[in-house]
Protein backbone atom coordinates (compact mmCIF):
# COMPACT_ATOMS: atom_id res chain seq x y z
CA UNK A 1 0.00 0.00 0.00
CA UNK A 2 1.19 3.49 -0.77
CA UNK A 3 2.71 5.50 2.04
CA UNK A 4 1.79 8.74 0.33
CA UNK A 5 -1.61 9.27 -1.24
CA UNK A 6 -3.46 11.87 -3.28
CA UNK A 7 -7.05 12.26 -2.06
CA UNK A 8 -9.91 14.70 -2.44
CA UNK A 9 -10.98 16.11 0.91
CA UNK A 10 -13.64 18.57 2.04
CA UNK A 11 -13.31 21.48 4.39
CA UNK A 12 -15.32 20.47 7.44
CA UNK A 13 -14.40 23.41 9.63
CA UNK A 14 -12.86 26.84 9.21
CA UNK A 15 -12.00 29.30 11.97
CA UNK A 16 -10.77 32.84 11.68
CA UNK A 17 -8.41 33.36 14.61
CA UNK A 18 -7.27 36.88 13.73
CA UNK A 19 -7.88 39.01 10.61
CA UNK A 20 -5.14 37.08 8.79
CA UNK A 21 -4.84 33.79 10.69
CA UNK A 22 -7.03 30.78 10.01
CA UNK A 23 -7.45 27.15 10.91
CA UNK A 24 -8.97 24.80 8.36
CA UNK A 25 -9.96 21.21 9.09
CA UNK A 26 -10.27 18.79 6.17
CA UNK A 27 -11.66 15.24 5.96
CA UNK A 28 -11.73 12.42 5.14
CA UNK A 29 -8.05 11.62 4.79
CA UNK A 30 -7.16 7.93 4.92
CA UNK A 31 -3.67 8.41 6.33
CA UNK A 32 -4.39 10.46 9.47
CA UNK A 33 -3.14 7.56 11.58
CA UNK A 34 0.32 7.64 10.07
CA UNK A 35 0.84 11.40 10.33
CA UNK A 36 3.58 12.38 12.77
CA UNK A 37 4.32 15.83 14.20
CA UNK A 38 6.53 17.85 11.88
CA UNK A 39 5.08 16.35 8.71
CA UNK A 40 3.16 18.39 6.19
CA UNK A 41 0.52 18.02 3.51
CA UNK A 42 0.49 19.50 0.03
CA UNK A 43 -2.80 21.13 -0.92
CA UNK A 44 -4.02 22.09 -4.33
CA UNK A 45 -5.88 25.32 -3.79
CA UNK A 46 -8.98 25.31 -6.01
CA UNK A 47 -10.29 28.16 -8.15
CA UNK A 48 -7.07 30.09 -8.40
CA UNK A 49 -4.34 30.31 -10.98
CA UNK A 50 -1.62 28.78 -8.86
CA UNK A 51 0.22 26.03 -10.67
CA UNK A 52 1.88 24.35 -7.69
CA UNK A 53 0.34 22.90 -4.59
CA UNK A 54 0.99 24.69 -1.30
CA UNK A 55 2.62 23.01 1.69
CA UNK A 56 1.01 23.24 5.12
CA UNK A 57 2.37 21.81 8.32
CA UNK A 58 -0.13 19.61 10.15
CA UNK A 59 -1.54 21.31 13.26
CA UNK A 60 -3.59 18.38 14.54
CA UNK A 61 -4.85 15.04 13.27
CA UNK A 62 -7.97 13.20 14.39
CA UNK A 63 -7.77 9.51 13.59
CA UNK A 64 -11.42 8.75 14.43
CA UNK A 65 -12.82 11.52 12.26
CA UNK A 66 -10.09 10.99 9.66
CA UNK A 67 -9.56 14.74 9.73
CA UNK A 68 -6.55 16.96 9.91
CA UNK A 69 -6.19 20.58 10.79
CA UNK A 70 -3.86 23.22 9.45
CA UNK A 71 -3.17 26.69 10.80
CA UNK A 72 -1.87 29.42 8.55
CA UNK A 73 -1.31 33.13 8.24
CA UNK A 74 -1.98 34.92 4.96
CA UNK A 75 1.40 35.69 3.40
CA UNK A 76 1.13 35.30 -0.35
CA UNK A 77 -1.19 34.25 -3.13
CA UNK A 78 -1.51 30.64 -1.94
CA UNK A 79 -2.50 31.44 1.63
CA UNK A 80 -4.76 34.27 0.42
CA UNK A 81 -6.60 31.81 -1.80
CA UNK A 82 -6.80 29.32 1.07
CA UNK A 83 -8.30 32.00 3.31
CA UNK A 84 -11.12 32.54 0.83
CA UNK A 85 -12.25 28.89 0.94
CA UNK A 86 -15.46 27.96 2.72
CA UNK A 87 -16.78 24.99 4.63
CA UNK A 88 -17.80 22.34 2.13
CA UNK A 89 -15.20 23.32 -0.48
CA UNK A 90 -13.21 20.42 -1.84
CA UNK A 91 -9.52 20.24 -2.54
CA UNK A 92 -6.86 17.70 -3.40
CA UNK A 93 -4.51 16.67 -0.61
CA UNK A 94 -1.16 14.96 -1.10
CA UNK A 95 0.45 13.47 1.96
CA UNK A 96 1.60 12.79 4.55
CA UNK A 97 4.95 14.22 3.53
CA UNK A 98 8.40 14.85 4.94
CA UNK A 99 10.23 13.81 8.08
CA UNK A 100 8.92 14.11 11.63
CA UNK A 101 10.31 15.06 15.05
CA UNK A 102 11.98 12.21 16.87
CA UNK A 103 10.85 11.43 20.38
CA UNK A 104 12.97 12.81 23.23
CA UNK A 105 14.49 10.42 25.75
CA UNK A 106 12.59 9.92 29.01
CA UNK A 107 15.33 11.59 31.05
CA UNK A 108 15.46 14.72 28.91
CA UNK A 109 13.95 18.10 29.62
CA UNK A 110 12.34 19.23 26.41
CA UNK A 111 12.58 22.78 25.12
CA UNK A 112 9.94 23.40 22.46
CA UNK A 113 10.48 26.71 20.69
CA UNK A 114 7.88 28.20 18.38
CA UNK A 115 8.22 31.55 16.65
CA UNK A 116 5.04 33.09 15.22
CA UNK A 117 3.55 30.84 12.55
CA UNK A 118 6.09 28.16 13.46
CA UNK A 119 3.57 27.31 16.17
CA UNK A 120 1.52 24.50 14.53
CA UNK A 121 4.09 21.69 14.28
CA UNK A 122 5.54 22.45 17.71
CA UNK A 123 2.07 22.45 19.27
CA UNK A 124 1.23 19.17 17.49
CA UNK A 125 4.46 17.65 18.78
CA UNK A 126 3.84 18.78 22.38
CA UNK A 127 0.33 17.37 22.28
CA UNK A 128 1.53 14.14 20.71
CA UNK A 129 4.16 13.66 23.41
CA UNK A 130 1.62 14.24 26.20
CA UNK A 131 -0.90 11.91 24.59
CA UNK A 132 1.85 9.31 24.41
CA UNK A 133 2.56 9.49 28.12
CA UNK A 134 5.30 12.10 28.26
CA UNK A 135 5.28 14.11 31.51
CA UNK A 136 4.03 17.64 30.65
CA UNK A 137 6.12 19.03 33.50
CA UNK A 138 9.21 18.13 31.51
CA UNK A 139 7.99 20.10 28.50
CA UNK A 140 8.91 23.79 28.26
CA UNK A 141 7.06 25.56 25.48
CA UNK A 142 8.72 28.83 24.45
CA UNK A 143 6.42 30.86 22.26
CA UNK A 144 7.85 34.03 20.73
CA UNK A 145 6.62 36.81 18.48
CA UNK A 146 6.92 40.50 17.83
CA UNK A 147 3.79 41.33 19.77
CA UNK A 148 0.47 40.12 21.09
CA UNK A 149 -1.03 39.45 17.66
CA UNK A 150 1.74 36.97 16.79
CA UNK A 151 0.89 34.67 19.68
CA UNK A 152 -2.21 32.86 18.50
CA UNK A 153 -4.05 29.93 20.06
CA UNK A 154 -2.86 30.63 23.61
CA UNK A 155 -5.98 29.06 25.13
CA UNK A 156 -5.35 25.84 23.31
CA UNK A 157 -1.69 25.86 24.35
CA UNK A 158 -2.60 26.38 28.03
CA UNK A 159 -4.90 23.35 27.93
CA UNK A 160 -1.90 21.10 27.38
CA UNK A 161 -0.79 21.78 30.97
CA UNK A 162 2.87 22.12 30.15
CA UNK A 163 5.26 24.92 31.12
CA UNK A 164 4.63 27.75 28.72
CA UNK A 165 6.95 30.71 28.43
CA UNK A 166 5.58 33.55 26.31
CA UNK A 167 8.01 36.10 24.93
CA UNK A 168 7.30 39.16 22.78
CA UNK A 169 9.70 41.72 21.39
CA UNK A 170 7.43 44.60 22.43
CA UNK A 171 6.56 43.08 25.79
CA UNK A 172 2.80 43.14 25.12
CA UNK A 173 2.47 39.54 26.29
CA UNK A 174 4.76 37.57 28.60
CA UNK A 175 8.40 38.49 28.85
CA UNK A 176 9.90 41.27 26.80
CA UNK A 177 12.75 40.35 24.46
CA UNK A 178 13.79 37.64 22.10
CA UNK A 179 12.69 34.07 22.62
CA UNK A 180 16.27 32.87 22.15
CA UNK A 181 17.38 34.81 25.25
CA UNK A 182 14.72 33.02 27.33
CA UNK A 183 15.84 29.68 25.93
CA UNK A 184 19.46 30.43 26.78
CA UNK A 185 18.50 31.37 30.33
CA UNK A 186 16.56 28.12 30.65
CA UNK A 187 19.49 26.11 29.35
CA UNK A 188 21.76 27.69 31.97
CA UNK A 189 19.31 27.33 34.86
CA UNK A 190 18.42 23.69 34.34
CA UNK A 191 20.86 20.91 35.03
CA UNK A 192 20.64 17.51 33.33
CA UNK A 193 19.96 16.38 29.82
CA UNK A 194 18.03 18.68 27.56
CA UNK A 195 16.83 18.62 23.99
CA UNK A 196 15.49 21.41 21.78
CA UNK A 197 12.90 21.40 19.01
CA UNK A 198 12.14 24.53 17.08
CA UNK A 199 10.09 25.95 14.25
CA UNK A 200 9.79 29.59 13.21
CA UNK A 201 11.37 32.31 11.12
CA UNK A 202 14.79 31.39 9.71
CA UNK A 203 16.54 34.11 11.74
CA UNK A 204 15.21 32.58 14.94
CA UNK A 205 16.11 29.06 13.82
CA UNK A 206 19.62 30.18 13.07
CA UNK A 207 19.93 31.65 16.57
CA UNK A 208 18.53 28.45 18.14
CA UNK A 209 20.86 26.33 16.00
CA UNK A 210 23.85 28.35 17.19
CA UNK A 211 22.69 28.35 20.80
CA UNK A 212 22.24 24.58 20.83
CA UNK A 213 25.69 24.07 19.37
CA UNK A 214 27.23 26.53 21.83
CA UNK A 215 25.90 24.51 24.79
CA UNK A 216 26.22 21.18 23.00
CA UNK A 217 22.49 20.45 23.25
CA UNK A 218 20.94 18.06 20.73
CA UNK A 219 17.79 18.91 18.92
CA UNK A 220 15.92 19.44 15.71
CA UNK A 221 14.61 22.34 13.69
CA UNK A 222 11.77 22.50 11.21
CA UNK A 223 12.60 24.39 8.01
CA UNK A 224 10.40 26.05 5.49
CA UNK A 225 10.98 26.52 1.75
CA UNK A 226 8.84 26.97 -1.30
CA UNK A 227 8.15 23.41 -2.41
CA UNK A 228 6.99 22.79 -5.94
CA UNK A 229 6.45 19.02 -5.64
CA UNK A 230 6.68 18.19 -1.93
CA UNK A 231 7.72 14.59 -2.63
CA UNK A 232 11.40 14.97 -3.52
CA UNK A 233 11.34 14.81 -7.30
CA UNK A 234 11.70 18.42 -8.46
CA UNK A 235 14.82 19.25 -6.40
CA UNK A 236 13.61 22.83 -5.97
CA UNK A 237 13.46 23.19 -2.17
CA UNK A 238 17.12 22.63 -1.38
CA UNK A 239 19.24 23.86 1.55
CA UNK A 240 23.03 23.61 1.77
CA UNK A 241 24.37 20.91 4.11
CA UNK A 242 27.33 21.54 6.42
CA UNK A 243 28.78 18.27 5.17
CA UNK A 244 28.64 19.55 1.59
CA UNK A 245 26.06 19.49 -1.17
CA UNK A 246 22.36 20.10 -0.79
CA UNK A 247 19.46 18.39 0.89
CA UNK A 248 15.75 18.51 0.09
CA UNK A 249 13.55 20.29 2.62
CA UNK A 250 10.49 18.30 1.50
CA UNK A 251 12.06 14.85 1.66
CA UNK A 252 15.02 14.62 4.05
CA UNK A 253 13.31 17.48 5.92
CA UNK A 254 11.48 19.55 6.90
CA UNK A 255 12.88 18.32 10.23
CA UNK A 256 16.66 18.50 10.43
CA UNK A 257 19.19 17.95 13.19
CA UNK A 258 20.78 20.90 14.94
CA UNK A 259 23.99 21.80 13.11
CA UNK A 260 23.09 19.88 9.98
CA UNK A 261 22.11 22.76 7.71
CA UNK A 262 23.94 25.95 6.76
CA UNK A 263 21.37 28.56 7.74
CA UNK B 1 -12.57 -5.73 -26.17
CA UNK B 2 -9.70 -4.45 -24.08
CA UNK B 3 -8.00 -1.64 -25.96
CA UNK B 4 -4.31 -2.13 -26.65
CA UNK B 5 -2.11 0.52 -25.12
CA UNK B 6 1.17 -1.18 -25.93
CA UNK B 7 3.60 0.56 -28.23
CA UNK B 8 6.91 -0.31 -29.82
CA UNK B 9 9.88 2.01 -30.06
CA UNK B 10 12.93 0.83 -31.97
CA UNK B 11 11.97 -2.81 -31.59
CA UNK B 12 11.37 -2.56 -27.84
CA UNK B 13 7.86 -3.10 -26.56
CA UNK B 14 6.32 -0.83 -23.94
CA UNK B 15 3.20 -1.97 -22.06
CA UNK B 16 1.77 1.52 -22.49
CA UNK B 17 2.97 4.76 -24.05
CA UNK B 18 3.31 6.64 -20.74
CA UNK B 19 6.85 7.33 -19.58
CA UNK B 20 7.96 9.75 -16.91
CA UNK B 21 10.22 12.50 -18.21
CA UNK B 22 13.82 12.99 -17.19
CA UNK B 23 14.32 15.36 -14.28
CA UNK B 24 10.79 14.97 -13.00
CA UNK B 25 10.94 11.54 -11.39
CA UNK B 26 14.45 11.27 -9.92
CA UNK B 27 15.52 7.64 -10.21
CA UNK B 28 12.06 6.37 -9.36
CA UNK B 29 12.40 5.92 -5.60
CA UNK B 30 10.13 8.78 -4.57
CA UNK B 31 7.33 8.01 -7.02
CA UNK B 32 7.43 4.36 -5.93
CA UNK B 33 6.14 5.53 -2.53
CA UNK B 34 3.05 6.83 -4.32
CA UNK B 35 2.35 4.19 -6.98
CA UNK B 36 3.81 0.99 -8.34
CA UNK B 37 6.24 1.97 -11.08
CA UNK B 38 5.22 -1.17 -12.97
CA UNK B 39 2.16 0.82 -14.08
CA UNK B 40 4.46 2.89 -16.27
CA UNK B 41 5.41 2.17 -19.84
CA UNK B 42 8.82 3.39 -18.81
CA UNK B 43 10.80 5.68 -16.59
CA UNK B 44 13.36 8.12 -17.94
CA UNK B 45 15.89 8.81 -15.22
CA UNK B 46 17.22 12.15 -14.10
CA UNK B 47 20.13 13.14 -16.32
CA UNK B 48 23.32 11.29 -15.43
CA UNK B 49 26.75 12.84 -15.91
CA UNK B 50 30.22 11.33 -15.47
CA UNK B 51 30.81 13.08 -12.14
CA UNK B 52 28.18 13.84 -9.47
CA UNK B 53 26.77 17.37 -9.60
CA UNK B 54 25.12 19.45 -6.85
CA UNK B 55 23.46 21.76 -9.36
CA UNK B 56 22.75 25.45 -8.94
CA UNK B 57 22.08 27.14 -5.58
CA UNK B 58 18.55 27.99 -4.46
CA UNK B 59 16.25 29.37 -5.77
CA UNK B 60 16.32 27.09 -8.76
CA UNK B 61 12.60 26.68 -9.41
CA UNK B 62 9.93 29.34 -9.86
CA UNK B 63 6.20 29.15 -10.45
CA UNK B 64 4.94 30.48 -13.79
CA UNK B 65 1.54 30.83 -15.41
CA UNK B 66 0.39 27.26 -16.12
CA UNK B 67 3.86 25.94 -15.53
CA UNK B 68 7.22 26.52 -13.97
CA UNK B 69 10.76 27.65 -14.58
CA UNK B 70 13.65 25.54 -13.43
CA UNK B 71 17.39 25.81 -13.47
CA UNK B 72 18.40 22.82 -11.37
CA UNK B 73 21.71 22.53 -13.20
CA UNK B 74 21.73 18.75 -13.78
CA UNK B 75 22.08 17.80 -10.12
CA UNK B 76 22.71 14.06 -10.09
CA UNK B 77 24.61 11.29 -8.32
CA UNK B 78 27.07 10.63 -11.16
CA UNK B 79 27.29 7.50 -13.27
CA UNK B 80 29.13 5.30 -10.75
CA UNK B 81 26.62 5.71 -7.95
CA UNK B 82 23.80 5.56 -10.47
CA UNK B 83 24.89 2.13 -11.64
CA UNK B 84 25.67 0.84 -8.14
CA UNK B 85 22.50 2.03 -6.41
CA UNK B 86 19.83 3.46 -8.65
CA UNK B 87 19.85 1.11 -11.60
CA UNK B 88 19.81 -1.88 -9.23
CA UNK B 89 16.85 -0.37 -7.40
CA UNK B 90 14.93 -0.24 -10.67
CA UNK B 91 15.47 -3.99 -11.26
CA UNK B 92 12.34 -4.93 -9.34
CA UNK B 93 9.90 -2.99 -11.50
CA UNK B 94 8.29 -4.33 -14.62
CA UNK B 95 8.84 -1.22 -16.72
CA UNK B 96 11.30 0.04 -19.29
CA UNK B 97 14.25 2.04 -18.01
CA UNK B 98 15.59 4.82 -20.19
CA UNK B 99 18.76 6.40 -18.85
CA UNK B 100 19.12 10.06 -19.72
CA UNK B 101 22.73 11.20 -20.07
CA UNK B 102 24.49 14.50 -20.64
CA UNK B 103 28.02 15.68 -21.07
CA UNK B 104 30.07 18.67 -22.01
CA UNK B 105 31.23 17.21 -25.30
CA UNK B 106 30.68 14.28 -27.66
CA UNK B 107 33.26 12.20 -25.81
CA UNK B 108 31.35 12.48 -22.54
CA UNK B 109 28.23 11.10 -24.18
CA UNK B 110 30.24 8.28 -25.69
CA UNK B 111 31.98 7.37 -22.40
CA UNK B 112 28.71 7.40 -20.47
CA UNK B 113 26.90 5.23 -22.98
CA UNK B 114 29.83 2.82 -23.26
CA UNK B 115 29.68 2.41 -19.50
CA UNK B 116 25.91 1.88 -19.49
CA UNK B 117 26.12 -0.64 -22.30
CA UNK B 118 27.30 -3.27 -19.80
CA UNK B 119 24.10 -2.91 -17.77
CA UNK B 120 21.12 -4.31 -19.64
CA UNK B 121 18.63 -2.82 -17.14
CA UNK B 122 19.32 0.39 -19.05
CA UNK B 123 16.94 -0.59 -21.85
CA UNK B 124 17.68 2.58 -23.77
CA UNK B 125 19.64 5.78 -23.43
CA UNK B 126 18.28 9.25 -24.06
CA UNK B 127 20.88 11.82 -25.04
CA UNK B 128 20.13 15.12 -23.35
CA UNK B 129 21.29 17.52 -26.05
CA UNK B 130 19.04 20.16 -24.76
CA UNK B 131 19.39 21.22 -21.16
CA UNK B 132 19.25 25.02 -21.27
CA UNK B 133 20.61 25.49 -17.77
CA UNK B 134 24.22 24.51 -18.01
CA UNK B 135 26.83 26.36 -20.01
CA UNK B 136 27.62 23.22 -21.93
CA UNK B 137 25.69 20.75 -24.02
CA UNK B 138 23.46 23.27 -25.73
CA UNK B 139 25.82 23.53 -28.66
CA UNK B 140 25.11 19.93 -29.58
CA UNK B 141 21.40 20.71 -29.45
CA UNK B 142 21.71 23.62 -31.83
CA UNK B 143 24.34 22.24 -34.20
CA UNK B 144 22.93 19.60 -36.54
CA UNK B 145 26.34 18.30 -37.55
CA UNK B 146 27.56 17.94 -33.99
CA UNK B 147 24.29 16.23 -33.02
CA UNK B 148 24.64 13.76 -35.88
CA UNK B 149 28.26 13.04 -35.03
CA UNK B 150 27.46 12.49 -31.36
CA UNK B 151 24.58 10.12 -32.08
CA UNK B 152 26.65 8.15 -34.53
CA UNK B 153 29.55 7.78 -32.08
CA UNK B 154 27.18 6.73 -29.29
CA UNK B 155 25.58 4.15 -31.59
CA UNK B 156 28.98 2.51 -31.96
CA UNK B 157 29.34 1.90 -28.22
CA UNK B 158 25.74 1.35 -27.09
CA UNK B 159 24.09 -1.76 -28.50
CA UNK B 160 20.50 -0.97 -27.51
CA UNK B 161 18.24 1.84 -28.78
CA UNK B 162 19.38 5.45 -28.58
CA UNK B 163 17.00 8.38 -28.26
CA UNK B 164 18.05 11.97 -28.94
CA UNK B 165 16.19 14.53 -26.80
CA UNK B 166 15.74 17.75 -28.68
CA UNK B 167 15.60 21.37 -27.69
CA UNK B 168 12.89 23.72 -28.92
CA UNK B 169 15.36 26.59 -28.60
CA UNK B 170 16.54 26.23 -32.21
CA UNK B 171 15.58 27.76 -35.54
CA UNK B 172 14.49 24.50 -37.20
CA UNK B 173 13.90 21.58 -34.87
CA UNK B 174 13.13 19.29 -37.83
CA UNK B 175 16.66 19.82 -39.19
CA UNK B 176 18.21 18.69 -35.91
CA UNK B 177 15.83 15.70 -35.80
CA UNK B 178 16.82 14.70 -39.34
CA UNK B 179 20.49 15.01 -38.45
CA UNK B 180 19.98 12.72 -35.45
CA UNK B 181 18.17 10.25 -37.68
CA UNK B 182 21.09 10.33 -40.14
CA UNK B 183 23.44 9.73 -37.21
CA UNK B 184 21.52 6.54 -36.45
CA UNK B 185 19.18 7.64 -33.65
CA UNK B 186 16.45 5.07 -33.05
CA UNK B 187 14.00 7.70 -31.85
CA UNK B 188 13.78 11.37 -30.96
CA UNK B 189 12.08 12.82 -27.90
CA UNK B 190 10.85 16.40 -27.78
CA UNK B 191 10.61 18.98 -26.44
CA UNK B 192 12.93 19.91 -23.63
CA UNK B 193 12.17 23.19 -21.83
CA UNK B 194 11.96 26.62 -23.44
CA UNK B 195 14.39 29.25 -22.18
CA UNK B 196 12.54 31.64 -19.89
CA UNK B 197 12.99 34.20 -17.15
CA UNK B 198 11.13 35.78 -14.24
CA UNK B 199 12.12 38.76 -12.10
CA UNK B 200 11.19 39.84 -8.57
CA UNK B 201 10.09 43.49 -8.86
CA UNK B 202 10.95 44.28 -5.23
CA UNK B 203 14.54 43.10 -5.31
CA UNK B 204 15.11 43.43 -9.09
CA UNK B 205 16.61 39.94 -8.88
CA UNK B 206 15.80 37.14 -11.29
CA UNK B 207 13.76 34.45 -9.57
CA UNK B 208 16.44 31.87 -10.39
CA UNK B 209 20.09 32.09 -9.37
CA UNK B 210 20.93 30.94 -12.89
CA UNK B 211 19.06 34.07 -14.06
CA UNK B 212 17.32 32.17 -16.84
CA UNK B 213 15.73 28.75 -16.70
CA UNK B 214 13.63 26.31 -18.63
CA UNK B 215 9.87 26.75 -18.94
CA UNK B 216 7.78 23.60 -18.69
CA UNK B 217 4.25 22.54 -17.87
CA UNK B 218 0.91 23.02 -19.64
CA UNK B 219 2.10 26.44 -20.85
CA UNK B 220 4.45 24.79 -23.36
CA UNK B 221 2.09 22.13 -24.71
CA UNK B 222 1.05 23.99 -27.90
CA UNK B 223 4.72 24.65 -28.72
CA UNK B 224 5.55 21.00 -28.14
CA UNK B 225 2.68 19.79 -30.33
CA UNK B 226 3.79 22.01 -33.20
CA UNK B 227 7.35 20.71 -32.84
CA UNK B 228 6.17 17.08 -32.86
CA UNK B 229 4.06 17.81 -35.94
CA UNK B 230 7.01 19.37 -37.79
CA UNK B 231 9.42 16.61 -36.84
CA UNK B 232 6.91 13.89 -37.79
CA UNK B 233 6.90 15.21 -41.32
CA UNK B 234 10.71 15.22 -41.44
CA UNK B 235 11.76 11.86 -39.98
CA UNK B 236 10.80 8.19 -40.15
CA UNK B 237 12.02 7.21 -36.67
CA UNK B 238 9.48 7.24 -33.80
CA UNK B 239 8.85 10.41 -31.84
CA UNK B 240 8.34 10.52 -28.10
CA UNK B 241 6.25 13.60 -27.32
CA UNK B 242 6.99 15.69 -24.25
CA UNK B 243 5.61 19.03 -23.08
CA UNK B 244 2.84 19.91 -20.68
CA UNK B 245 0.95 16.63 -20.77
CA UNK B 246 -1.39 16.45 -17.81
CA UNK B 247 -4.26 14.20 -18.91
CA UNK B 248 -5.29 11.55 -21.42
CA UNK B 249 -6.55 14.03 -24.00
CA UNK B 250 -3.12 15.67 -24.10
CA UNK B 251 -1.66 12.24 -24.84
CA UNK B 252 -4.11 11.71 -27.71
CA UNK B 253 -3.21 15.13 -29.14
CA UNK B 254 0.48 14.23 -29.14
CA UNK B 255 -0.25 10.93 -30.87
CA UNK B 256 -2.35 12.64 -33.52
CA UNK B 257 0.49 15.07 -34.21
CA UNK B 258 2.93 12.21 -34.68
CA UNK B 259 4.06 10.82 -31.34
CA UNK B 260 4.43 7.07 -30.76
CA UNK B 261 4.82 7.46 -26.99
CA UNK B 262 4.88 10.33 -24.53
CA UNK B 263 6.64 11.46 -21.39
CA UNK B 264 4.86 13.06 -18.44
CA UNK B 265 7.02 15.66 -16.72
CA UNK B 266 6.09 18.74 -14.75
CA UNK B 267 2.58 17.42 -14.09
CA UNK B 268 4.16 14.91 -11.70
CA UNK B 269 5.05 17.82 -9.43
CA UNK B 270 1.37 18.61 -9.00
CA UNK B 271 -0.24 15.19 -9.55
CA UNK B 272 2.44 12.60 -8.81
CA UNK B 273 -0.01 9.77 -9.56
CA UNK B 274 -1.06 11.28 -12.90
CA UNK B 275 0.43 8.43 -15.01
CA UNK B 276 -1.83 5.86 -13.35
CA UNK B 277 -4.93 7.99 -13.96
CA UNK B 278 -3.90 8.74 -17.54
CA UNK B 279 -3.45 5.05 -18.39
CA UNK B 280 -6.95 4.29 -17.08
CA UNK B 281 -8.51 7.18 -18.97
CA UNK B 282 -6.72 6.29 -22.19
CA UNK B 283 -8.28 2.83 -22.06
CA UNK B 284 -11.72 4.39 -21.61
CA UNK B 285 -11.16 6.78 -24.50
CA UNK B 286 -10.06 4.01 -26.84
CA UNK B 287 -12.99 1.77 -25.86
CA UNK B 288 -15.50 4.55 -26.24
CA UNK B 289 -14.17 5.45 -29.68
CA UNK B 290 -13.76 1.83 -30.73
CA UNK B 291 -10.06 2.23 -31.40
CA UNK B 292 -8.28 -1.12 -31.09
CA UNK B 293 -4.79 0.17 -30.49
CA UNK B 294 -3.36 3.54 -29.56
CA UNK B 295 -0.73 2.90 -32.23
CA UNK B 296 -3.37 3.61 -34.86
CA UNK B 297 -3.49 7.24 -33.81
CA UNK B 298 0.09 8.27 -34.55
CA UNK B 299 0.14 11.09 -37.08
CA UNK B 300 -3.59 10.90 -37.75
CA UNK B 301 -4.30 14.61 -37.30
CA UNK B 302 -6.57 15.73 -40.13
CA UNK B 303 -4.62 18.71 -41.40
CA UNK B 304 -6.41 21.50 -43.28
CA UNK B 305 -5.15 21.73 -46.80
Amino acid sequence: MSKIVVEDVSIVKKNKLTPDCFTITVAPFSKTKSIRPGQFVHLQVPNCNLFFRRAFSVYSANTEEKSLEILFKVFGRGTAAMASLKKGDRLSLLGPLGSSFRKPKRNELVGLIAGGVGFPPIYFFARYLIENGFDPKKLFFFYGGRGRSDLIELTRLKKLGLNSILVTEDGSVGMKGLVTSSVEKWLLENKGNKVLYSCGPEGMLKAIDQLAQKYNIPGQISLEAPMPCGVGICLGCIKPLKSGGYTRVCKEGPIFEIGEIIL
Amino acid sequence: MIPDLSVEIAGLSFKNPILTASGTCGYGEELAEIFDLSHLGGIVTKTITMKPRDGHPSPRTAEASSGMLNAIGLANVGVDKFIEEKLIYLEKFDTRVVVNVAGTCTNDFVSLCARLNDFPRADMVELNFSCPNVDVGMEIATDAKLAEETVSKVKKVFSRPVIAKLSPNVTHIADIASACESGGADAVSLINTLVGMAVDIDTFRPRLTNNTGGLSGPAVKPVALACVYKVYKAVKIPIIGIGGISNYSDVIEFFLCGASAVQIGTTLFVEPDAPVKIVKELKKYLSKNKIKSIRELTGKVRIYK
